[in-house]
């Protein structure tokens, strides 16, 4: 804008203020004195052309094309024009006999992705008749004991139809890499043929969601085996995705959320580095679970600012090269404000969180059922789940152009003020030593545990409005007649997983775990061996086991209350 | 002087999610009480003996897994044979409705859903602790 343009709409401003604003606050004011978002950004009444000159604003630098760098505007020139994002589907409850009914059915529905959901026992490393798996197996999710439960799994659903199919496996990566390399060749499929997708993040787990199971630094080289043997051998999936989402969940706040999640992506990038491997090697294997669920606008904004700052920090400090390490692939999950009261009103919040990740520009996305508060899906809200994102990408023109708010005085004032926490709070993890120092001298967690107290602060003080629940709210008795695990179930899995251990080659079982313990105590690449035992039917538990004995286990330091007695 | 009340708040499991723990641990703590949090992956033996071994008034544990319905009842057995049942459970988290008549009937004294204002939780251990 021109300096005398913009002095005229100086002037316009100062009068719209003085004849029209002011008498309307005086006959009717605001409803609060502040609008503040989660991430403690100010929302103004109105944006101009004047906020964009007040930060500085050039279209082409900041914004761009899409599929050109930045890339604030999208990873691809067409975008959803030429594919919708990828629709996928979490689920996973019981035994693995149970689950694959539901699976069929998301399948013909229209899911693209399957994301496994497993149960705890499982992603800490447990057998199902481990003593620590008591009273947990098959309740957060699938109970996956060896190879011989994914073949159950995935009968009847070839892996090669599927656009992608993942697992979370955060603390064992090479076994869970391992069981879909090793299914694919049940089904007759090379890695070639299919696309697997694995969270594989495994610092976030220290701090926000706690299935660790080894120590922190070699907890990094096991994470990084897996993204490691993919860069040589399957550079089309997605071995490592770095979540925001469980830190912002957990009380950081999405913009420290997306900076720590980030700064964890470059520790590991930088073990790999360290080992021989070349950025435009590693980097664009990798992708980010966005999360921002406080504010429709700011989730918007955030996938468009985290995408300009994954390209910034790719291209000018890491020195890749390839466009492809700049662009950021996003996930996201469309849920965060469900309540337990009036169950059905959550299919409306998921939808309008889904909007937002959409019009965010996300690659892959997946909705939550709107019972989940309540426990393990139905089969019918699962459905909803994956119907509510299909109309998103097919009814009313959503899809049909661009990042179709891109241009926004509002939009882009905010993404620029996102990216700009973003960061700096990178530059802050970076001053401390990265990730492995910021969650050993408890600064992630400090941010954390500030962010939950605040948040339940503004809850308590009714500042945080939840329809039906502490607004207008007319129910007082919880739903009932949630989904049930049959109970038997957990005796059945013990049986499958005896059974296996009868009829396999205990000896072959043995030698195999032998090499990974070789490996293990070396510098190896943990796939290969890990691989191995998966193919002759170990079980999850025997080979971490193994990595137990070698590694050590992760103790959490006893968090005391500041009144507590002890420390 | 009188004894501050002390509180145990435990995650039991392998149920990671420990927000809402920390939080009405901080809660608990500024209302006065001395508050002992136990971190993750606690055994229902290593709740009970930690809360005979620390002196509480009172437990409160964070269950989000869904097993609920194993490890609760684990708790309040293994203190019933420590002759330890004079010590009031809460528990909160998901837990679904129908589930809530049933371990209350076990000796669960209260359960809270999400959403429960951290004031309506400190008033609840007040009384708990007070009519002990």
């Amino acid at each position: 804008m021109s300096d005398r343009k913009s002095k005229a709409l100086e002037q316009d401003q100062k009068d719209w203020e003085e004849e029209c604003l002011g008498p309307s606050l005086a006959s009717k004011p605001e409803r609060k004195d502040r609008f503040v978002t989660d991430i403690g950004l100010e929302t103004a009444r109105v944006y101009t052309p004047l906020d964009l000159e007040q930060i500085g604003f050039d279209y082409g630098e900041n914004v761009g094309f899409p599929g050109a760098y930045p890339f604030t505007r999208g990873i691809t020139p067409t975008m959803y024009r030429a594919e919708p994002w990828v629709i996928r589907a979490y689920s996973g409850f019981g035994d693995p006999v149970t689950c694959n009914e539901r699976y069929k059915r998301l399948v013909e529905c229209g899911a693209d992705e399957i994301v496994m959901a497993i149960d705890l026992p499982t992603q800490v490393g447990y057998d199902s008749d481990h003593l620590m798996a008591r009273g947990e197996v098959g309740k957060v999710g699938v109970a996956i004991d060896t190879l011989r439960d994914m073949e159950i799994l995935f009968e009847g659903i070839p892996l090669n139809k599927l656009k992608r199919v993942s697992m979370l496996g955060n603390s064992f990566s090479p076994i869970a890499l391992s069981l879909f390399i090793a299914l694919g060749e049940k089904q007759g499929l090379s890695p070639s043929d299919f696309v697997v997708d694995l969270q594989n993040d495994i610092l976030k787990e220290y701090i926000a969601r706690g299935t660790y199971i080894f120590p922190i630094r070699p907890s990094v080289r096991v994470t990084a085996d897996t993204i490691g043997y993919c860069a040589k051998h399957a550079r089309h999936w997605y071995p490592s995705t770095l979540c925001a989402n469980h830190i912002n969940a957990a009380g950081a706040g999405s913009t420290k959320a997306a900076a720590f999640a980030l700064s964890n992506g470059l520790c590991y990038m930088r073990h790999l580095l360290e080992r021989g491997y070349a950025i435009d090697e590693i980097a664009p294997l990798f992708s980010m679970f966005l999360d921002e669920r406080a504010d429709f606008f700011v989730a918007i904004c955030h996938c468009r600012a985290m995408r300009r700052v994954w390209a910034k920090v790719m291209k000018e400090r890491m020195g890749a090269r390839d466009p492809a390490s700049m662009t950021l692939k996003i996930t996201a999950y469309s849920h965060g404000r469900e309540t337990m009261l009036e169950p059905e009103n959550n299919i409306v919040r998921i939808t309008l969180a889904a909007l937002a990740y959409v019009l965010g520009g996300v690659q892959f996305l997946y909705n939550a059922s709107y019972d989940e508060v309540l426990g393990t899906p139905k089969g019918e809200a699962a459905k909803i789940a994956v119907r509510t994102q299909q109309i998103l990408a097919y009814e009313m023109g959503i899809t049909h152009t661009v990042d179709p708010l891109g241009g926004s005085y509002f939009i882009e004032t905010l993404t620029s003020q996102i990216e700009k926490q973003i960061l700096q709070e990178i530059d802050k993890v970076e001053g401390m030593g990265g990730a492995i120092a910021a969650i050993e001298n408890g600064y992630y967690l400090s941010a954390i545990t500030e962010g939950a107290i605040r948040r339940q602060r503004e809850f308590d003080r009714g500042e945080r409005v939840a329809v039906g629940v502490t607004k207008f709210r007319t129910e007082t008795q919880m739903p009932s007649g949630a989904f049930r695990i049959d109970p038997a179930m957990e005796q059945k899995q013990v049986e499958r997983l005896v059974q296996v251990r009868k009829e396999r080659n205990g000896e072959k079982v043995r030698k195999t775990l032998e090499e990974v313990r070789e490996v293990a105590q070396g510098e190896g690449n943990l796939v290969p061996p890990v691989l191995e035992a998966v193919r002759a039917y170990a079980s999850i538990g025997e080979i971490c086991d193994v990595l137990r004995q070698v590694y050590g286990e992760y103790q959490a330091k006893e968090y005391i209350s500041p009144a507590g007695h002890k420390g | 002087m009188k004894r501050k009340r002390r509180v145990l708040i435990g995650k039991v499991g392998l149920d990671g999610h420990e927000v809402g723990a920390r939080v009405v641990a901080k809660a608990l703590a500024d209302a006065g009480m001395e508050v002992i949090y136990t971190g993750l992956r606690q055994t229902p033996e290593m709740i009970a003996r930690t809360a005979i071994e620390e002196g509480v008034d009172l437990i409160g544990i964070s269950i989000l897994s869904g097993s609920h319905m194993t490890l609760l009842p684990e708790i309040l057995k293994i203190l019933n044979r420590y002759k330890a049942d004079d010590i009031p459970l809460i528990a909160g988290g998901i837990i679904p409705a129908d589930d809530i008549p049933v371990l209350k009937q076990l000796g669960v004294k209260e359960i809270f859903p999400p959403d429960t204002p951290t004031a309506e939780i400190v008033d609840v251990v007040e009384k708990l602790i007070a009519s002990r």
